[in-house]
Order: C-alpha cells, then structure tokens, then sequence
C-alpha cells in the first residue's frame, strides 16, 4: 500500500513564502478533506507536490514509500503513481484530446496499449462520466465548458490509474447531477484502493464521498489534522473557532488589486511613478 | 491563360502546367486539389454564384513570389486549406476579393519554417459588399534560424455593412535564433461589422507543459504534442492520404525538436 509523506515541507512563489512547514501523510484507501479560508496555501500544496516550475520547495521533502520526489521533474511523479485534477485545467489548442489522452495512457502504464484498447477504456470512461464522447476528439479543453474541463479532469483520472490524486475544487461548475456521477467515480476508485487528497468549499462532495479524515490549513500551516466531523463544523460555522478555539488569527488574503483599476486614468497613475 | 473549370473532384499537379492559371468554379460543392505548386505561380480563382470550392494546397518545394487571388460573387464561398512545407525562400500572397452579398472565405494555414527557411506569407480580405464574410487562421511553427511572418489585412470598405471579419495568427518559436512576425491588420472604413484580430508569438507555454507532464509525459513528448497542435489540425483539409503524407513530413521535419 503506497503512502505519500510530507515532511516539513517549505514552498515560495515569487519569492514569497507560502508553505512554512506542511508536515503529514496519506495512503492508498483514504479520502483525505483538505480544507481552509482562500489563499492559505491549498492549492500550493497540491502544484508543489506535483512539481509545478513556479512553487519552489525551499526545505523539507515529499516522499512516495521510499521514492524521494523532492527533487524529480512533475513527469516522473507522475509515473511514480501521483495525479493533480486541476482547479483550472488549461486549454491547449490543436491537441486532441483523445491523442493527448492516449499519450498519457502509454507513459505511465508499462506496455503500450493497443488502438483497440484505449478506445474501449476511453469509451466506458465517458460513458460511466455521461460525458459526450466527442469532446474525446476536440481539441484538448478548448472551448469546453466549466463542467466539462472538470469531467475531463476526471476522465483523464480514470484512464491513468494513479495511487494517489489530489483533485482541486473539482466539483466547481459542476451541477448536482454531475457531482454524483464525479463522486460516484471517486468512491468507486477508493473502493479500490487509491488514496485522495480533496480540496472543496463545499460540503456537497464531501457528504458523498466521505472523506476519512479532515486536514486544515490556515497561514501556510496545518492547525488540524482529524476526523471528518471538522467538515461539517467548518461547513456550518466557518473557521473563526480556529482563533477563539486554537489562538491562531487567520491573516487576511493579500489585496492583489493593481494601483490602476477600470475607471481610473491609467495614464496619470503611470506618470506618478 | 488557360481557364481551368473545376469538377467535383480535382487534382492538379501544378509542376508540368504553365505558371499563370485562371480556374473557374460554379458548382455547388467542389474540392481542388493542387500539389507541386512552384515559384512564380499566378493562380487565379473566380467562385461564381451560389458555388462553393474546397482549395486544398500542399506544398512541400520552394516557393518564391506565389500569387493567389479569389474572387467571390453572389452567396459563393471558398474555404482554403493551405500545408505549407515548402522550404528555403518563400513569399507567398494571396489576396481574396469578397465582391457580392453573401461572399465567404474560410482561409486556413499552417506553416513550418525551419532550417534557414525564410518565409512571408501574406493574406487580404477585401470586404468589397455589405454582408461579406472573412476568416483568417494562420498557425506556425519556427525553429532553428528559421523567419516566419504572418502579415494580412482585412479591408471592411465603406458602405460593406453587416460584414464580418476575423484574424488569428498564432507562431510557436523554438530556438533563440528564430524570427516570427505575426501582424494581423485590420482597416475598417464601416460602421456596423465584426472584426477582430489576434497574434501570438512566443514559445511554448509553461502552463501547458505543466498539465502536460503532470499526466505523465516527458518534456520532449508535451512539446511535441503542443508543437503537432499548431500543424495538424491543417489536416483535415485534406483526404487520406495526403494526410498520411503530411504527417510522415511533419514528423521528419520535427524529429530533431
């Protein structure tokens, strides 16, 4: 049973500390919530992981069993057996979908799989996802909608068969039917022994994949690490009982505006400086 | 000059015929064909009324100083699939004169300049009627000291009314020795149209490789992937088998990448 360990983990981007010490582990089986107020470090967690170029690890390490993946390119973990469902899967134009699909089937499984073959998972997967199985021969996410970028998210889940997957607010621009199907794929993959590390804002997902247990991070930091009650406590009161509760006072997400906003004179703005 | 009139089906194999064509086309549906286009060749397309013509150009040879003019009348389309794999110095243009109610041009181009290719292709729309409708896609690829520039206007002339006219000229770069040029134009002397126009230039995008190599991929083959993006969705301009050849020549021309 594989485990992916966090230790002490460090991240910057732009040169600006996100993570300041992530330290746990999860293993193939469990539903792990991840939780905690927008722009603490969630998804930063996950793009780290994953190895993403702009999030530097600055200390600590990320293990999968005795795999180091600290220091190995966002391929190679992902042949080591991790997954990351984007929040915002990017569009790629001219890839098509089934193509790019069929590539990442053969790199991380360990015989090339026949034409016949894909075709018959890729069919079954769009069909168990009620997914039109011509977004398969468009355009990689181009032009699809939210819940559509999201399902193909899911479908690429099901084709690559990883040990462990973070899934980003994939139940965003989902609607309440396509939730069951995404949830329904997910508890069957953990029937099967894959482990998952959820990110949401809302408690729908979590009611139906009930997740084994709640982590959460406030200020680039884990505060708690539990039982899934957390999930619906959060849910119902938010998380200012982390400060009365835990003495931990949630800092503010930065104001990212610009200094020229839509109705103002972008040209005197610039000449003050 | 010969005046070609073209059939439902047509292939012409440009080498053996005089460089100076005119075509005629007044079907409801054709498909042209050309291959072997050369240097100096002038060729000229009337689309008459109510006709639509499929132009599928593969080109694969040099290609200095190609003209190509349409001219489009009454409710007449023309929708160009242009591969072009031509090498050394190129300047290929090609002007399309939407002249009546109704006249449409779907212009699709992908081209490859590697090498110490050098290439300059040049599209116009003139929107000559109210009601015309004009479409530009130019993708490309550059690398090693190969010179791409994408340049093209769409005239909306005054009183053409209700006319629409959209550009996209997009240039993957590879190789710091590279120049890519994409300057679509557009020159609009009407009130009451659409026109928009988009450029990109740049080398592969990060996040795009991210995605790509976060499903397992290595660099080489998410570049590839990305790379094949801006050639082959030319393909489907063409039938079976000059797809198969394109592709063998995109993966030949590529296989150092």
């Amino acid at each position: 049973m594989a485990t992916l360990k966090i230790n002490d983990l460090h991240v910057q981007v732009e040169g600006k500390e996100i993570l300041k010490g992530i330290s746990f582990s999860i293993s193939e089986g469990e539903t792990v919530a991840l939780l905690g107020p927008n722009g603490h470090g969630k998804s930063t967690l996950f793009n780290a992981i994953m190895g993403h170029p702009r999030y530097k690890i600055t200390q600590g390490s990320i293990y999968l069993d005795d795999l180091d993946l600290t220091n190995l390119s966002t391929d190679e973990r992902a042949r080591a057996g991790l997954f990351l469902g984007l929040q915002n899967p990017a569009e790629v134009p001219g890839v098509i979908n089934s193509d790019f699909l069929r590539a990442a089937v053969n790199a991380t499984s360990k015989e090339r799989i026949s034409t016949y073959k894909f075709y018959k998972l890729l069919d079954n997967a769009t069909k168990e996802l009620k997914m039109p199985f011509d977004l398969a021969t468009r355009s990689l996410n181009e032009g699809f909608s939210g819940g559509e970028k999201k399902r193909n998210e899911i479908l690429q889940l099901m084709l690559l068969n990883p040990k462990i997957a973070m899934l980003d607010e994939i139940d965003s621009g989902l609607d309440v039917d396509a939730i069951q199907t995404v949830a329904d794929v997910i508890n069957k993959l953990e029937a099967q022994g894959k482990g998952f590390l959820v990110i949401s804002h809302y408690a729908r997902l979590f009611d139906l994949i009930k997740p084994t247990r709640a982590i959460v991070i406030v200020n680039g930091k884990i505060v708690l690490d539990g039982d899934p009650s957390l999930i619906k406590r959060i849910d119902q009161t938010g998380y200012e009982f982390i400060k009365t509760e835990l003495g931990i006072s949630i800092e503010k997400e930065e104001n990212k505006m610009n200094e020229v906003s839509i109705g103002s004179c972008a040209v005197r703005e610039s000449i003050k400086k | 000059m010969n005046k070609i009139i073209v059939e439902e089906n047509t292939n012409l194999d440009l080498s053996t015929l005089d460089s100076q064509l005119s075509f005629e086309c007044s079907k409801s549906k054709s498909n042209l064909y050309l291959h072997n286009l050369k240097s100096d060749n002038e060729l000229s397309f009337d689309v008459l009324e109510n006709s639509v013509l499929y132009l599928s150009i593969f080109s694969d040879k040099v290609l200095e100083n190609c003209k190509i003019t349409a001219n489009l009348g009454k409710k007449s389309k023309i929708v160009v699939y242009f591969a072009d794999f031509s090498v050394s110095k190129n300047k290929l243009d090609a002007t399309i004169n939407l002249n009546e109610e109704g006249a449409t041009c779907e212009w699709h181009l992908a081209s490859l300049s590697s090498n110490n290719d050098n290439k300059d292709i040049v599209v116009n729309i003139y929107h000559n009627h109210p009601s015309t409708f004009g479409r530009i896609d130019n993708y490309g690829v550059c690398k090693d000291k190969g010179q791409l520039t994408f340049s093209g206007i769409s005239y909306i002339n005054k009183g053409c009314h209700l006319s629409k006219s959209h550009q996209n000229a997009k240039i993957v770069v590879f190789d710091n020795e590279c120049v890519a040029k994409a300057k679509p134009i557009l020159k609009i002397d009407e009130n009451d149209i659409e026109a928009s126009h988009a450029a990109s230039v740049g080398k592969v995008s990060d996040e795009h490789i991210f995605y790509l190599t976060s499903r397992g991929l290595n660099l080489e083959e998410a570049k590839m992937l990305i790379t094949l993006g801006y050639l082959k969705p030319i393909l489907k301009g063409f039938n079976d088998s000059i797809q198969n050849a394109i592709d063998s020549l995109i993966e030949r021309r590529l296989s150092n990448v």
